[in-house]
């Protein structure tokens, strides 16, 4: 009886795993299959694309890709999207490391008042504040360039950051602090040298969130970014579809185009960006 | 402690803390402040006077903006399957994919890889999938069901608008479940298998109530960012046919910035989604932390 028991529940296993694997299976295939079909399709010419949708190309042309890199200005949209990102990552990881190391370490009624400020608005959803965002950054005329989003972005994304050095800050012991203004150091050099790079498992997180947030927004840099010249990939992409909405060898291969850096930039460096993205969500 | 000692602890915080602060408060903090007070004005884009309208603005958005209020209703209904199926289908991956040995690594980096794309990207190739590939799909093999007007009909974009963002934001939670599953200790799982449990019972009684604080924070996070859904719309429908698709957030956006400029009319309604995200997240957050003490 025992012994059927337990050969019942390995049959049971045996189907549970297959099971298993096939749902993953199919979940992958569904996952990359918009991926494929892109990449596919973008290697095609325009007649056998429509024709052939789902078979290989027959012979692979990469005359799209010369078309989307024109069109969408690959290298400068490219350098703007990393301006922006380099200004607001940058920016955000210095200011909010700053703030928030000394915030937690400084007790006292002002300290706890401007730290519960930076926490208060990360109930604010964007949309709440965009229409006067987009008035204030006119008048300070940091509308329409591309560093101008990068300040935006610091403005933005500063408290979160800061909550996440707040808390991180706690875990690293006082003693140093003291010793360290015992030998006679100061207050800037202090965190610079020995807080700053203590803080390093955290400011990559910090880093991820907010490269990813920046590389993929998507509204504001099309609310903030007026002339073409200072397009980003997303914005360049977009004006593109609307204007040949049809040609979809030239969407395609604009979009693998597009997601290439990204996509490598995450297979390298994948086991990174997911354990800062579970930090991140579960801490914030 | 000395007075001036104290006082030159705040001169020095106030140096630490203030270049975030400045940044903070221009691109944040007074915008926010600003949004409330334009709301209660007849501010458009186009004239450089305004006046007080009090709370005109509202009352219309509430009473006397069908396509408003048709936007509201549009999101709770995509809130709602959003919040559902996200987390379900999250949850199940994550249990699927920690219950591989040699293929976890390889599952997990394909079932994330959506997540470091923009949803404008993914419209776009998911619009080739509904109006190119589908319809060919449905020829090859007979699945007539697949041949849909996906984008054009409401019926159906409604569909096309959740599969989108499921795509791309479910692997975002199944990452959050794995680190919770991750720490649940396998003693407490390979415990109850010898008490005789099967599975799906271990999965029930012991895995989901360790892991329930991560399913608070997955139902949190879906809830608050699927209210403010947009580019998902926008890439996909742009809101339409006509504007049956249309969600709060691309409505605000029109209001502003397309149709008309009223900029404190559509103020107005952006701090109604604001007290909308507010009051559900906070209502979700007390019922769910009170089960977790009880459980």
């Amino acid at each position: 009886m025992a012994k059927r028991k337990s050969m019942l529940a390995a049959t049971g296993n045996k189907t549970g795993h297959a099971f298993i694997l096939l749902f993953l299976f199919v979940a992958a295939v569904i996952t990359l299959f918009p991926i494929y079909m892109a990449v596919l399709n973008s290697l095609k010419s325009d007649g056998e694309m429509l024709n052939r949708v789902l078979s290989f190309p027959t012979s692979i042309t990469f005359g799209n890709y010369a078309d989307a890199y024109h069109k969408i200005d690959f290298l400068r949209s490219f350098w703007n999207t990393i301006v922006v990102t380099l200004i607001g990552v940058t920016g955000i990881i210095l200011f909010a490391s700053m703030a928030g190391y000394k915030m937690s370490r400084t007790p006292g009624r002002l300290s706890r008042f401007l730290f519960s400020l930076f926490v208060l608005s990360s109930l604010i959803p964007f949309h709440s504040i965009l229409i006067t965002l987009v008035k204030i950054a006119k008048e300070l005329k940091v509308q329409g360039t591309t560093y101008g989003l990068g300040f935006i972005y610091i403005g933005l994304g500063v408290a979160l950051a800061i909550f996440l050095y707040h808390g991180f800050v706690k875990s690293i012991p006082r003693d140093l602090d003291e010793a360290a203004v015992m030998d006679g150091c100061g207050e800037f050099r202090l965190y610079a040298a020995i807080i700053l790079p203590l803080l390093m498992p955290i400011t990559a997180t910090v880093a991820i969130l907010n490269a990813l947030w920046m590389w993929n927004d998507f509204l504001l840099p099309l609310l903030m970014l007026t002339k073409s010249q200072y397009y980003t990939l997303l914005i360049s992409t977009n004006m593109l579809f609307g204007e040949y909405n049809n040609d979809w060898s030239a969407i395609l291969s604009s979009l693998v185009l597009t997601m290439l850096p990204i996509l490598l930039v995450y297979l390298l460096l994948q086991k990174y960006i997911l354990s800062g993205i579970a930090e991140g969500a579960i801490k914030g | 402690m000395s007075v001036l000692r104290k006082n030159k602890q705040t001169v020095i915080l106030l140096a630490f803390v203030l270049p975030a602060l400045l940044f903070y408060a221009v691109f944040t903090i007074a915008p926010a402040f600003g949004g409330v007070w334009y709301s209660l004005t007849n501010w458009n884009g186009l004239n450089p006077t305004y006046d007080m309208v009090g709370f005109a603005n509202y009352t219309e958005a509430l009473t006397n903006d069908p396509y408003f209020i048709k936007s509201v209703w549009f999101t709770f209904k995509y809130v709602l399957y959003m919040v559902v199926l996200q987390n379900v289908i999250a949850l199940l991956l994550a249990v699927f994919v920690e219950s591989r040995r040699k293929s976890k690594v390889l599952f997990r980096t394909i079932f994330f890889m959506p997540n470091m794309l923009s949803l404008i990207i993914g419209g776009f190739m998911w619009m080739f999938i509904f109006t190119k590939v589908l319809p060919i799909i449905a020829e090859k093999t007979g699945l007539l069901i697949l041949d849909q007007s996906w984008i054009g009909d409401p019926a159906f974009s409604f569909y096309s608008i959740v599969i989108l963002s499921l795509w791309g934001g479910v692997g975002y939670q199944m990452v959050i479940y794995i680190a919770a599953l991750q720490g649940v200790p396998a003693s407490l799982r390979e415990a109850a298998a010898i008490d005789g449990a099967s599975s799906l019972q271990t999965f029930r009684y012991v895995t989901l109530p360790m892991i329930y604080p991560a399913v608070t924070i997955g139902i949190f996070l879906t809830l608050s960012s699927s209210f403010k859904v947009f580019d998902a719309v926008y890439s996909l429908t742009g809101g339409g046919p006509g504007r049956s698709t249309q969600v709060i957030a691309l409505n605000i956006v029109e209001e502003a910035f397309k149709f008309n400029q009223r900029y404190g009319y559509a103020s107005a309604k952006a701090i109604i989604l604001f007290v909308i995200v507010l009051i559900l997240t906070v209502i979700q957050l007390w019922i769910m932390k009170r089960r977790e003490v009880e459980a």
